[in-house]
């Protein structure tokens, strides 16, 4: 299945733009992430931890809903589905 | 009206528009580009998700608080100093609940609005860090 990955400010310098995965049906966000990662080193660096764990300020979204982070290991990814990553925000 | 927009606006004409019958008072937040030793800003935004969530902070704004009106532009795009960022216009039948009100949406604008500045500089560009990091 093919999901759309949306990165925005400094995270869109480094992940691009707007990009699309493949995944096996059922993926999880946790699997995406990890594939995200294995794109490049700076990828990496920017999601993950050095154990491995998901950076504390990373705001996640799918399909326009924030998702917390308790849940990046059960959530079940569909295909077509918009996953957005960002630091926070910054407007106003 | 909630907008998000490449362009610039006239605060009075919004402040006009929520005049009413029932309106005592209107409360008005206009957020402009400081000069902090930059030489412009650029606003990036997740427009979508940007425009789904000030209207999710104008329908909470308007169940807590006594209110007849609420306006929210906020820009994209590359700005220069002195330029508007952001207006925000509540109508109310008395000033408290207005002044609160306006409060209340710049704070959750800050807090959750996926929206992003980058300032240049004579020596480069940053991004901004958040208020809520």
């Amino acid at each position: 299945m093919k999901v759309l990955v949306r990165a925005f400010a400094g995270f869109r310098d480094v992940m691009g733009e707007s990009t699309s995965y493949d995944l096996p049906d059922k993926s999880d966000l946790s699997t995406l992430l990890s594939l995200i990662a294995s794109r490049s080193e700076e990828s990496r660096a920017l999601l993950f931890d050095n154990k491995g764990q998901l950076r504390g300020h990373i705001i996640l979204m799918v399909n326009r809903k924030r998702v917390s982070r308790t849940v990046i290991g059960t959530l079940l990814l569909s295909e077509g589905d918009e996953v957005a990553l960002y630091p926070p925000v910054a407007g106003g | 009206m909630i907008a998000i927009t490449r362009e610039d606006f006239d605060p009075g004409t919004y402040i006009q528009a929520a005049i009413d019958s029932k309106v005592g008072g209107i409360v008005s937040f206009t957020g402009v580009v400081r000069d902090d030793g930059i030489t412009a800003i650029e606003l990036e935004a997740y427009e979508e998700a940007a425009l789904e969530e000030l209207h999710a902070i104008k329908d909470e704004a308007m169940s807590r608080f006594a209110i007849t009106s609420v306006d929210i532009l906020h820009r994209i795009g590359r700005l220069a100093i002195g330029d508007h960022i952001v207006l925000i216009v509540v109508g109310a039948s008395h000033r408290r609940s207005a002044f609160e009100a306006c409060e209340y949406i710049i704070n959750r604008i800050k807090e959750t609005v996926p929206i992003w500045k980058k300032e240049y500089t004579n020596k480069g560009m940053r991004w901004v860090p958040s208020e809520h990091p």
